[in-house]
C-alpha cells in the first residue's frame, strides 16, 4: 500500500520548493518555498485532495455555519468544472476582459461613497441596500488555498466573490432559504459540484413547510432562471454600478421571486 | 539509588525572586498576585555568547541566529513570536485535535508518563509547557488516590484510636494531596486560560498554581521542585539547550527530570506509514476540525526537525543530568527521557 500511495504521489513532486525536508522521506505537501503559485497557495496531494473532499463535506452538513468547509469542498472538487468555466468565460468578451483584468470584490476595492451616491434603482445602489440589511460584508469570502493553477484559483475566487451580486439580481436574502435557492440557481449556471452537493443536501435541515414551498415554487423558478441567463460570471459587475437593476435583471433574463422570502426559514 | 529530596509542605504561593525573572502573573486557586521583580527583560538575552567585539562578530552571529520553523527557515526572535500564534490559534481545539490525530493514544502516553514518574505525597511537580493541564490534572489524581490509600493502610493500623482523635480526624481540613503540588507553567496565554477552565470544569482546585512563563527563563528560584516535566513541549521551545539548563537550575539536588516528546520511530514500515499518515491525513484533520491547515503542518514538521534519541540524551547530559534513559513508546513515535540531578555539580 505505502508503494502504490508513493506511485500516486511522486508526479506531484514537482510542487516542492524551498527548505526541504530530510531525504529519505516521501513526499509531502511542502507549503512554504518556491512551490506556491499564488500566495495563500497550499499545495494537496490526490490522496490529501481527497481526504479534504469528504471531511469538509461532512463537516459542513454536521456544522452548517462552517463556510469555510463548504469553500474547500468547491475548491477540492472543483477542477473540472473550473476548467470548463475558464473556457466559457475566455470565449465571452466580457468574460475574457474579466479575466485578464482580474477585479476582486472587497472593501478595498469597491468605492463605497460613489455606491451610495448612486441613485435608487440602480445595480450598485440595491446592492448596497443587500449588504445593509443582511448585515454581511464583501470581505468575509475566504482566499482559495487548493486549486492547483493560477487562473482558476481566480475563476473560483470570481465566483465566491460575486455570490453577493446573485443574492442581490435574484432578490433572496442571508437566510438558509434563500442561500438554497441561490445555490440552485448557480449549481444550474456553473456546474460545480459543491453547488450540486449543497441544492441537494441543503435542504435536509429546513422545515416541512419550507421544503414544500422550496420544492413547489423556487426551486423550478430559480432552475428555470439559471438555464435561460447567460454565464453570469461574465458580466463585469464592476462596470455596471450605474445600470438599473430592472434593466441588469431584464438583460440576464431574471425574473421577479415567485413569492417574498425574507420572513421564512 | 537515589531518592527524592522532600519537600516540607509549603503553601503554594510562589514568590518571584529569581534575578532573572520578569512581569508574569501568576494564578493560584486563592486569588492572584501580579509579581514583578528583576532588571533584565526578556529579549535581551542573547542565545550566543556576545563579547565586546560588536561588528566583528556579527556576520558569523547571522548564520548562528537562524533556525528552523518545521521545514521554513526562520531568525530565532521570529521564531518564540511564530509558535505563540500557532498556540494561540489551535488552543481552543488542542484536545479535540490530540484526540483525533493521535486516534486517544496519547491518553495512554500521558498516562504512562505519571507511571514512571511515581509520584508520592508531598511531591512538587512543575510542569513546563502544560498549557491546558493534561499532565497536571493526571498528577493530581495520582496523589490523591496514593494519599487516600496510606490513609486507608494507617486507618488500619491504628485501631486504638481515642475519641478525641477521631473527632479531630473529622474536623480538619484534611489535605487530600498529602502536601503535594503542581505549577504549571506555560509561554502561552490562550493555553492557559483553556487549562484553567478545564480545572474549574473538572473541579481541580487544590495543589494547582497557573504560571505565564518562559521555559527558557523559569521564574523561580533554584532547587526548588522535585520532578520537572515537560510533555510535547520541548520541540517548540527556541533553544532547548536552554530550556534544559533551566530545568537542571530549579530542580532539587536529587530531583528528577522528565521528557514525554515525539521522536524517531525505529520500526522502518511504521517509519513510511507514520510519515504518509502525519503528513497527508493530519493538516487535512486540522483543515476539517479547527479551520487551520498552517498550524497542524507546522507540528508534524517540527516533529522530524527535533532531533534522536540519543542526541537528545546527549543534550540532556550536557545540561548536567545523570543517569540519562529514555524508554521508547509505540515504537519510537514518542519517547520519555529521563534524567536525575544529583549532588555531584
Amino acid at each position: 500500500m505505502a508503494t502504490l500511495l508513493r506511485g500516486v504521489l511522486r508526479p506531484l513532486c514537482a510542487f516542492r520548493g524551498g527548505p526541504g525536508p530530510p531525504a529519505g522521506v516521501p513526499f509531502r505537501a511542502v507549503s512554504h518555498g518556491t512551490g506556491l503559485l499564488y500566495p495563500e497557495h497550499i499545495p494537496t496531494s490526490v490522496l490529501q485532495k481527497v481526504l479534504l473532499a469528504a471531511g469538509s463535506a461532512g463537516m459542513a452538513l454536521y456544522d452548517p455555519y462552517r463556510h469555510d468547509m463548504v469553500a474547500v469542498l468547491g475548491e477540492t472538487t472543483g477542477r473540472r468544472t473550473l476548467k470548463v468555466l475558464r473556457d466559457q468565460m475566455k470565449r465571452d468578451p466580457e468574460g475574457a476582459q474579466i479575466l485578464q483584468e482580474r477585479p476582486r470584490i472587497s472593501l478595498s476595492t469597491l468605492d463605497m461613497g460613489k455606491l451610495r451616491s448612486l441613485p435608487e434603482g440602480s445595480f450598485g445602489c440595491a446592492y448596497l441596500h443587500f449588504l445593509d440589511v443582511n448585515r454581511v460584508s464583501p470581505d468575509t469570502r475566504a482566499p482559495t488555498r487548493f486549486v492547483d493553477d493560477e487562473e482558476l484559483a481566480y475563476v473560483i475566487q470570481r465566483y465566491r466573490e460575486i455570490h453577493d451580486m446573485l443574492h442581490t439580481l435574484l432578490g433572496m436574502p442571508t437566510n438558509i432559504l434563500g442561500e438554497i435557492v441561490v445555490k440552485w440557481f448557480e449549481a444550474v449556471q456553473t456546474g460545480l459540484p459543491m453547488c450540486v452537493l449543497s441544492a441537494l443536501f441543503g435542504p435536509i435541515r429546513l422545515s416541512a413547510q419550507s421544503l414544500q414551498l422550496l420544492i413547489s415554487e423556487l426551486i423550478p423558478w430559480a432552475v428555470e432562471n439559471g438555464r435561460r441567463a447567460p454565464c453570469v460570471l461574465n458580466v463585469y459587475y464592476e462596470r455596471r454600478w450605474e445600470q438599473p437593476l430592472q434593466a441588469l435583471r431584464q438583460e440576464l433574463g431574471i425574473t421577479e421571486p415567485p413569492l417574498r422570502v425574507e420572513g421564512l426559514a | 539509588m537515589l531518592r527524592y529530596v522532600l519537600s516540607d509542605s509549603g503553601h503554594p504561593t510562589v514568590k518571584m525572586a529569581a534575578p532573572r525573572s520578569w512581569a508574569l502573573w501568576s494564578f493560584c486557586g486563592c486569588g492572584w498576585s501580579r509579581a514583578v521583580s528583576g532588571c533584565r527583560l526578556p529579549g535581551l538575552r542573547s542565545s550566543s555568547p556576545r563579547g565586546p567585539l560588536g561588528a566583528r562578530l556579527l556576520s558569523q552571529e547571522k548564520e548562528a541566529t537562524e533556525t528552523h520553523f518545521g521545514f521554513e527557515t526562520v531568525s530565532e526572535e521570529e521564531k518564540g513570536g511564530k509558535v505563540y500564534q500557532v498556540f494561540e490559534s489551535v488552543a481552543k481545539k488542542y484536545d479535540v485535535m490530540n484526540d483525533m490525530m493521535s486516534l486517544g493514544i496519547h491518553r495512554v502516553w500521558k498516562d504512562l508518563l505519571l507511571w514512571k514518574m511515581r509520584p508520592f505525597p508531598g511531591t512538587q511537580l512543575l510542569d513546563v509547557a502544560g498549557g491546558t493541564g493534561d499532565i497536571a490534572f493526571r498528577f493530581l489524581n495520582y496523589v490523591q488516590a496514593q494519599h487516600q490509600r496510606k490513609q486507608k493502610r494507617q486507618l488500619r493500623a491504628q485501631q486504638n484510636l481515642s475519641w478525641e482523635e477521631i473527632a479531630r480526624k473529622y474536623q480538619n481540613e484534611e489535605d487530600s494531596l498529602g502536601g503535594s503540588h503542581v505549577m504549571v507553567c506555560d509561554i502561552n496565554k490562550e493555553m492557559l486560560k483553556i487549562g484553567k477552565q478545564k480545572a474549574r470544569a473538572q473541579g481541580y482546585k487544590a495543589g494547582l498554581a497557573w504560571i505565564l512563563g518562559d521555559a527558557e527563563e523559569l521564574p523561580f528560584d533554584d532547587n526548588k521542585f522535585d520532578v520537572y516535566t515537560i510533555a510535547f513541549g520541548i520541540r517548540n521551545v527556541t533553544h532547548i539547550d536552554q530550556a534544559l539548563q533551566e530545568a537542571h537550575r530549579v530542580l532539587k539536588p536529587g530531583g528528577r527530570f522528565l521528557c514525554l516528546e515525539f521522536s524517531q520511530v525505529n520500526n522502518p514500515l511504521l517509519s513510511r506509514l507514520y510519515d504518509v499518515y502525519s503528513f497527508q491525513v493530519i493538516p487535512v484533520l486540522g483543515e476539517v476540525i479547527a479551520g487551520d491547515w498552517k498550524s497542524y503542518q507546522y507540528l508534524v514538521e517540527s516533529i522530524r526537525q527535533f532531533p534522536s534519541q540519543e542526541e537528545f540524551k546527549e543534550m540532556i547530559e550536557d545540561a548536567g543530568f545523570q543517569k540519562v534513559t529514555y524508554e521508547n513508546l509505540t515504537s519510537g513515535i514518542v519517547a520519555i527521557h529521563s534524567g536525575f540531578k544529583l549532588y555531584l555539580r
